[in-house]
């Protein structure tokens, strides 16, 4: 099997490099021939990186630990699902999967414009697979997954049993968080590709705009996904009690969600207004750049992080990698500035427009800070050989100011009209929620809200929801009055017709909720304890008893048990196990956290371990307030996302109309 | 102008009753207000110490066990911090103090919040003072043969 993914990866990088090369040529030459010939490589791409992807996973499964690959990052005993996500937990095994990512987005971009967009095509097939022979070449001689195990360097052989994966990476989020997360970062290559292929082409009108908008929504919304799973992973997994660290490899996922954040709102501007072409381009270059760069750091390993799993010496690969994509696009982008000049004026400085300039000046800041701040450390090392951290206090003194504006124009943006809102307008849509939002401040502050930044959160939180809940309230009012329709088909025809618009509402009503979950950090409280059977330990109004410590045995891990009995308010409330683990092939512990999750707060107990002097269980319990909505903001964002990418029935006439013009053209080019 | 006036007065009241409102009390630091600002130096969990997850950690006993005795000698966290990267180098504060070199790590994100400032404002500015639209040209003139094949092509497809 290792033979047939090697011949696989050799063979795709043939194919990637063929197309790369043939794809130039044939948008030079305007020849549909070459052009057809490069897609057709890319399909070959796509079907050799799968032969290699099922030859690594077929030996994963059946436990062939004379691949080295294999017997370093899976055992006999790993569960099947686990056995699966082994593909991506080494660096050579998820390069590969990268790469495998990268063939189907190619391929499906490929098959989606088989009759469209010809002209764009060439250029398009060619970035893709300049991409795809980049990795190609990495996943081949670099860090290539179909070595054999030898010993002493000398002999092949095949060993009993494997090491086993990750202890840490074995949580049922953790199977699905690195897909998302990969089929986000790797996405953007595709907005990427339209972008540089208008560029070439200069075919910078309303058509490259349309297609690389839902090409970033979707990698956009799996990105955003990929990172709450993370998070989700961290809560459940690390025992710290929290779900984002600002560690280095969360911040390089969170820089291209930033500035794709940015796009998606920016080129609403370019569509309706025909203003801020440059800029697009420069957000569509700049989110790829950064979904490299988050790759870059991952594997790097030039910052400390918590994915140390992932580190090798790739870096400087990716550093020509990243230094190619700047160079090469940023010229293309100044060689045609003049075909990117702004049709429209700027009429108020009170219109959408402008709450979009904001919006985007706010994100970018953000992405330059966490930027900055994340890289900060290996600055300091170079300049003044120094090594400092800069960790959560930097991050949160920055952001959270920052993400305070956003969350504000959240809500204000979206009422804001078009060219020009009057004085009336703002009064109009501003008054009750404003009203609202101060009588909800007083209750909360009466209630004892003292964290400023919390309470401003909550305080915007309800400014915004009332902002957004009532655009769907007038809009539905309407309809109930010209449509003569009830309130919920109301609703639903509206939503319905305007996808785009009130599934953006939706995502902004979960972006929200997962500030309200943010906010809760505020007010986090922990205690400790050692603990034998019998023993209470109190937190708030909650009250734990240790009912009984059990050590068990299964084929993956040993552990120990701890079973609580919790009380809350003195009445029976839940019973809680969580776990100290050790993984037998990896040799490593690990702890498996209770968590009682509810709308208003988690119980969250960690059993640290036994204490090896009084053999007491060294326990640790969190109460985590309005954590679930974290975890619900996202879901809503989710589905928000989902219904902004359905056709709306808007643009279904829209795009029939097009059709006809199209049919019109066709019949005056035959006169 | 008076309306400008009354909402300015207004959103500094607010303003200052709110700093006033939320101003944290001085505090008395604690293991787990200063263990927050302290990174544990163990390398196996990147963490601050109060979230360091490893059992029977060294450096995170003797971090907290550090601060423990600075803060019943009666030292304020500033101070505390400061023993902390003397004793342990500069890494151990999970962020650098704003001094020398590492005043760039505070000072660069504001400032390029307002590069990023001026740079909307000139923008808004160059877009505001962009010549009016000019009015759309007049549709241009159809060869009669071309709009009759248009007629029939929307009638086969159903728009008229």
């Amino acid at each position: 099997m290792n033979q047939v993914g090697s011949v696989g990866l050799i063979a795709a990088l043939a194919f990637a490099a063929y197309a790369l090369v043939a794809g130039a040529v044939g948008g030079r030459l305007r020849s549909p021939r070459i052009t057809r010939s490069a897609e057709r490589a890319t399909w070959g791409f796509f079907l050799m990186i799968t032969m290699a992807v099922v030859a690594l996973e077929y030996m994963i499964l059946t436990n062939d630990f004379h691949n080295a690959y294999v017997a370093e990052h899976s055992n006999r005993d790993l569960l099947t699902y686990y056995k699966v996500a082994s593909l991506w937990a080494g660096q050579e095994g998820s390069l590969l999967f990268w790469t495998w990512l990268l063939s189907i987005y190619s391929a499906l971009v490929v098959w989606q414009n088989r009759r469209k967009n010809r002209q764009l095509m060439p250029y398009v097939v060619s970035v893709l697979m300049g991409t795809g022979t980049f990795f190609s070449l990495l996943v081949f001689f670099v860090a290539n997954p179909f070595q054999e195990l030898w010993a002493n360097g000398t002999q092949a052989f095949t060993a009993p049993d494997g090491n086993g994966l990750n202890p840490l990476l074995q949580y049922h989020s953790m199977v699905i968080h690195p897909p998302m997360l990969y089929l986000g970062y790797v996405g953007m290559v595709v907005p990427f590709a339209f972008a540089t292929a208008a560029l070439i082409t200069r075919q910078l009108g309303d058509n490259w705009i349309r297609i690389t908008r839902r090409w970033t929504m979707v990698p956009w919304m799996l990105l955003g996904t990929g990172i709450l799973l993370g998070g989700n992973w961290a809560y459940a997994v690390l025992g710290w009690g929290g779900y984002w660290g600002w560690d280095p490899v969360e911040n390089a996922s969170l820089l291209p969600w930033l500035a794709g954040t940015a796009f998606l709102h920016s080129v609403m501007i370019q569509e309706k207004r025909g203003m801020l072409k440059v800029w697009n381009v420069a957000l569509v270059i700049l989110t790829f750049f950064l979904s490299i760069f988050g790759t870059f750091l991952t594997r790097s390993g030039i910052v400390s992080s918590v994915h140390a799993f992932a580190q090798s010496n790739i870096g400087p690969f990716f550093a020509v990698f990243l230094a190619i994509i700047l160079f090469f696009s940023v010229t293309l982008l100044f060689l045609r500035l003049d075909h990117l000049k702004s049709e429209n004026k700027l009429d108020s400085m009170v219109s959408r427009e402008s709450g979009f300039l904001f919006n985007n000046w706010i994100l970018l800041a953000l992405v330059f800070a966490v930027f900055w701040g994340t890289l900060f450390p290996v600055i300091s090392k170079a300049i003044e050989n120094t090594t400092v951290t800069v960790g959560a206090p930097f991050f949160n003194k920055v952001a959270i100011p920052m993400g305070l504006l956003l969350l504000l124009l959240t809500g204000a943006g979206p009422l804001l009209a078009w060219r020009k809102t009057s004085f009336q307008s703002i009064r109009r849509n501003f008054t009750v929620p404003l009203i609202v939002a101060a009588v909800a401040g007083v209750v909360m502050f009466v209630e004892g809200v003292r964290n400023l930044y919390a309470w401003m959160t909550l305080f915007l939180s309800v400014f915004v929801t009332i902002c957004i809940l009532g655009e769907f309230w007038k809009g539905a009012r309407t309809r109930m009055r010209t449509a003569k329709e009830n309130f919920a088909v109301a609703l639903y025809n509206l939503t319905m017709r305007n996808t785009r618009r009130y599934g953006g509402y939706v995502v902004h009503i979960g972006i929200v909720l997962l500030f309200i979950g943010f906010a809760g950090q505020a007010f986090k409280t922990d205690s400790k304890g050692l603990m034998q059977e019998g023993d209470l330990l109190r937190i708030n109004n909650y009250e734990l008893r240790l009912s009984e410590l059990v050590s068990g045995d299964n084929p993956n891990y040993e552990y120990t048990r701890a079973n609580f009995s919790v009380t809350k308010n003195g009445e029976a409330f839940t019973s809680m196990h969580p776990e100290k683990r050790f993984y037998k092939a990896s040799q490593q512990p690990t702890s498996y956290v209770a968590i009682h999750p509810t709308l208003s707060e988690d119980l969250y107990v960690v059993l640290a371990g036994l204490d090896p002097g009084t053999n007491k269980a060294i326990v640790q319990v969190f109460v985590n307030p309005l954590v679930m909505w974290v975890w619900i903001g996202g879901v809503v964002t989710l589905l928000g996302t989902l219904l902004a990418m359905v056709p709306s029935r808007v643009e279904r006439e829209m795009a029939e109309m097009r059709q006809a013009q199209e049919l019109i053209v066709q019949a005056g080019d035959a006169f | 102008m008076a309306l400008k006036r009354s909402a300015t007065v207004i959103v500094l009241g607010i303003l200052l009753a709110a700093t006033a409102a939320f101003a944290d009390d001085a505090r008395m630091p604690t293991v787990e207000s200063i263990g927050n600002e302290v990174q544990c130096t163990c390398g196996g969990c990147v963490a601050p110490i109060n979230q360091c997850p490893m059992l029977n950690c060294a450096e995170k006993a003797e971090i907290r066990a550090f601060i423990s005795k600075e803060i019943s000698d009666g030292k304020d966290e500033r101070t505390i911090l400061q023993d902390l990267s003397l004793r342990y180098g500069l890494q151990v504060l999970s962020a650098p103090p704003a001094k020398g070199f590492n005043l760039a790590v505070w000072v660069l994100p504001g400032v390029g919040l307002l590069v990023g400032l001026s740079l909307v404002v000139v923008i808004v500015r160059r877009w505001r003072s962009k010549p009016a639209d000019a009015p759309p040209a007049p549709p241009a003139a159809y060869d009669s043969k071309v709009l009759a094949a248009m007629e029939e092509e929307m009638k086969s497809a159903g728009l008229h």
